[in-house]
């Protein structure tokens, strides 16, 4: 009996051979880029990282299979800037369980002009939400360019 | 040979992203350099060492590239230095130097550094701008009219161009073009100095770039005007692009900000045809040319006969038909499908004339006016069959306001098709049930024999008591599951059939462009594959107006392309149709100057009425953005470019409606300048495609998806 499976594309069938065995996950790589961005910090609340301020937008959608996401982050400047970090989960049609969000954290966006930044979300124990919307807001000084890159980790 | 450029810039914080991802997109290697200072004194940092400007190491490094590129640009003539590094670089002419690409140079008179004026060539034969006399180094240019800000930042709005005569491959093209600018935000063309010109032109000259085996070549400037209305004419000592030796001297590329991308979300690079145009003439070969296509929007679609157009249904249907079948014809020349979202749902879910269906079956319509919608279709449908205009389901009718998928709330009253699997009198499933997302721990016995199983994605679950459909063909459908997706696509389908055509996603493309870039979220993702599409295209927030999802950030969901939008109407802002490239009283955003804010200084409004150049200046224009974003959306999204052929139906000579613009001199039915956008941009683009023949192809939307997977990895 033949046995075929498809490959990553998702279109081309291939047949169970000893060259082509059935895939497994590739346990190597627990580490994909989601989102790399530069936001223009601005006084407007409720501004994401993709400078949405549509309050019901998530920032990453399909997030469920990672365990944490790590924001890495380089600010131009040193003004005042407020974060947070908004999650929730969606039902099996990708539809949000409800309105709102549940706030994992908030507080300073920690460093100085032209320096890097890590955050973890959640800082402690797992995630497995599956949006998150993270939002910035500057509270002093002028608008710069906050440059991310989040990774989600499986 | 592996094709690879070195890109060097002074600080890697201004470097804009979108250098890299054109580069990849186009398979070229590349290798960042930074200069420490922005002097003669810096020391440029490489992989391989730091070296000095100057020095024989840094030459020797450089030549295992194709080509050099200088990233920096300024908007500021009166710098002291920027690149002043470089200089020494103009000298480093050998066969075995690579060419060096040179984009927006600064190279000012106002850089007093000794070292950099010292080692400037003496032969170099581009007058070098001085900021104290503009006018005697310089020439303005598009109008010579300051932008409301640095023209260099120009996104998918308020862009400055050029049609520009390129006279060794002998073609007119209309790019953003800037050469270089100043505090003034008004765009300059350089001035040759005629003299060195001829010498160079003269001399024997030996390198892989010099095409024309001599030291100096002119490689574009400013087209002659095609109609005497048009006085905006130049110098013949003015150019746009200029070879010396093997250094190229060419216009702005991309703005030297610091700009990172979404993944595959960027923002817009207009000027890109610059960099394509310069990587080809270095010689630089890519591993992957660029597909070029276009999609469209509702290819029959209507509105009311209204002033001061007072077009009847008969005559949009017409200016319809002129288009659909010019499209057809130039798909057929070369090679391309210009993809079609039939707006589907007027067969079940509306009467609205506006509607594919309506417009071809309502009795309300006149008779000849559908006539010629019934003309349309059978154009798209052999064209459909033939390869040449794909349609696909596009469908304003499954959510409320603008439509699209999802929408996380009720329609009431939806009705659906008959027959096939999800239509009337079948009982389906037309929301959620009780479910079981894990159903190896599912106790035997909870869930009744009726239980089916639904996958979505990784996802596989057992669901029951679902809310079901009956026998009817009306209900209230809640529109955020995989059920009601699967009725709304395969009724959609069902039309397009009864249309005509044999599949509703653009044949073997399995693709469609999504009604108002709504593709939903998940439920209807899996659906759409369920029912054979590949992808589809999607705005990032991907169920506006509810706004409660995002595509995934690399646009790939399980192999399913969520392809990007990017719309280019003469109007916005909700208006209906254009009133022309410009039109004094038309309502805001109605007219494509406004639209796009391309009324620079008032030189267009303000001689609109007054001087026939102004007409001239709104298409060069109009047409130079349209083109610029398109290549944007081509080299660095890797998107789909669009746009509704209704919305500038009514600004056609209806007695020549394929005409190209002629100013004043081709007029349509309100006495203002004839312009058809579906002829401008298909033979604007195609003068580009044609330029790049090393980069650039007419291809299709499944070259794109092929493309993304090739460079996506």
């Amino acid at each position: 009996m033949t046995i075929e499976y498809s490959r990553d594309d998702q279109r081309t069938k291939e047949t169970v051979s000893p060259s082509t065995p059935l895939p497994v996950r590739d346990t190597s790589r627990f580490v994909d880029t989601l989102l790399v961005a530069t936001t223009g910090v601005t006084a407007d609340a409720n501004r994401d990282l993709q400078g949405s301020t549509a309050t019901e937008l998530p920032t990453l959608d399909g997030c469920m299979q990672y365990r944490k996401l790590v924001w890495f982050y380089f600010r131009a400047s040193d003004a005042a800037t407020t974060y947070r970090v908004l999650a929730r989960a969606t039902d099996h049609n990708g539809a949000p369980l409800g309105t709102g969000w549940l706030l994992l954290a908030t507080g300073t966006l920690p460093g100085e002009a032209n320096t890097w930044g890590r955050i973890e979300i959640p800082s402690a124990s797992d995630g497995y939400y599956d949006q998150y919307r993270i939002e910035v807001q500057r509270t002093a000084g002028s608008n710069y360019a906050l440059t991310s890159k989040i990774v989600g980790v499986r | 040979m592996t094709p690879k450029v070195c890109l060097v810039m002074r600080q890697f914080g201004n470097l804009n992203r979108a250098w890299t991802q054109i580069l990849r997109n186009l398979g070229i290697d590349y290798t960042l350099c930074i200069a420490t200072v922005s002097g003669t004194g810096a020391n440029i940092q490489t992989p391989q060492g730091v070296f000095s400007p100057s020095s024989p190491d840094l030459r020797n490094y450089f030549r295992q590239f194709d080509a050099v590129i200088l990233c920096d640009n300024t908007g500021n003539l009166t710098d002291p230095s920027l690149i002043n590094y470089s200089v020494f670089w103009l000298r480093w002419n050998a066969p075995e130097d690579p060419a060096f690409l040179f984009f927006n140079p600064y190279f000012s008179t106002a850089i007093t550094e000794s070292g950099y004026n010292s080692n400037f060539p003496s032969d170099f034969p581009i007058v070098r701008p001085n900021p104290s006399d503009l006018a005697g180094t310089l020439y303005a240019a598009d109008g010579g009219s300051p932008s409301s800000f640095s023209p260099l930042l120009a996104p998918n709005f308020s862009g400055r161009g050029a049609c520009v005569l390129f006279p060794t491959e002998n073609i007119r093209a209309h790019v953003m073009t800037i050469c270089n600018t100043h505090t003034d935000n008004i765009p300059y063309y350089w001035r040759l100095d005629a003299a060195k010109h001829s010498t160079l032109a003269s001399t024997t000259y030996t390198h892989r770039v010099a095409r024309n085996g001599r030291a100096g070549e002119i490689l574009a400037v400013p087209a002659p005007p095609t109609n005497a209305e048009d006085t905006e004419t130049y110098p013949t000592d003015c150019v746009v692009a200029y070879r010396y030796r093997n250094i190229f001297w060419l216009p702005h590329a991309i703005v030297r900000a610091s700009r990172a991308f979404n993944i595959w979300d960027v923002e817009f690079s207009p000027f890109v045809f610059w960099l394509l145009y310069g990587l080809q003439l270095a010689g630089v070969r890519p591993r992957y040319k660029l597909p070029v296509q276009i999609e469209t929007d509702h290819p029959i679609e209507s509105h009311a006969s209204t002033p001061p157009f007072n077009f009847s249904y008969r005559q949009q249907m017409e200016a319809l038909l002129a288009k659909h079948d010019y499209m057809r014809d130039f798909a057929r020349r070369t090679g391309t499908a210009i993809i079609h979202g039939v707006r589907v749902g007027g067969r079940h879910r509306t009467t609205s004339p506006s509607y594919h269906w309506q417009m071809m079956y309502n009795t309300g319509v006149p008779a000849d006016a559908r006539a010629v919608a019934q003309q349309i279709n059978q154009l798209l449908v052999a064209g459909h069959r033939e390869g040449t205009t794909p349609c696909g389901v596009h469908d304003h009718t499954a959510g409320n306001f603008q439509g699209g998928y999802w929408l996380g709330d009720v329609r009431p009253n939806t009705r659906r098709h008959s027959g096939m699997r999800y239509g009337a009198p079948n009982n389906v499933p037309i929301d959620r049930g009780r479910c079981c997302v894990a159903p190896h721990v599912l106790p035997s016995g909870v869930a009744p024999e009726s239980a089916i199983t639904v996958q979505i994605g990784d996802a596989e679950m057992v669901e029951w008591d679902h809310t079901m459909s009956g026998t009817g063909d009306t209900f209230d459908l809640p529109l955020g599951n995989i059920h009601a997706a699967r009725i709304l696509i395969e009724s959609e389908i069902e039309e397009m059939l009864a249309l005509g055509f044999p599949d509703g996603y653009c044949a073997g493309h399995k693709y469609t462009n999504t009604a108002a870039n709504a593709s939903g979220g998940e439920c209807y993702w899996q659906a759409l594959k369920e029912f054979g599409f590949r992808g589809v295209r999607s705005a990032s927030a991907c169920n506006n107006p509810h706004l409660t999802k995002r595509v995934v950030a690399n646009r790939v969901w399980h192999g399913f392309h969520l392809i990007t939008d990017v719309a280019f109407d003469l109007a916005g802002g909700g208006m209906p149709y254009a009133y022309g490239l410009y039109h004094p009283d038309s309502p805001s955003e109605s007219d494509a100057v406004r639209r796009w804010r391309l009324d620079h200084g008032n030189d267009i409004s303000a001689n609109w009425t007054t001087s026939a150049v102004a007409a001239w200046r709104a298409y060069r224009r109009v047409v130079c953005q349209a083109i610029g974003n398109w290549l944007s959306t081509t080299a660095v999204a890797l998107g789909a470019f669009y746009f509704h052929p209704i919305n500038g139906a009514m600004i056609v000579s209806l007695s020549d409606p394929l005409a190209r613009f002629d100013g004043w001199s081709k007029l349509n039915v309100i006495g203002h300048p004839h312009y058809n956008h579906a002829v401008e941009l298909l033979e604007n683009m195609d003068a580009v495609v044609r330029l790049l023949p090393d980069v650039l192809y007419w291809g299709t939307i499944t070259d794109v998806m092929d493309h993304r997977e090739r460079v996506m990895g």
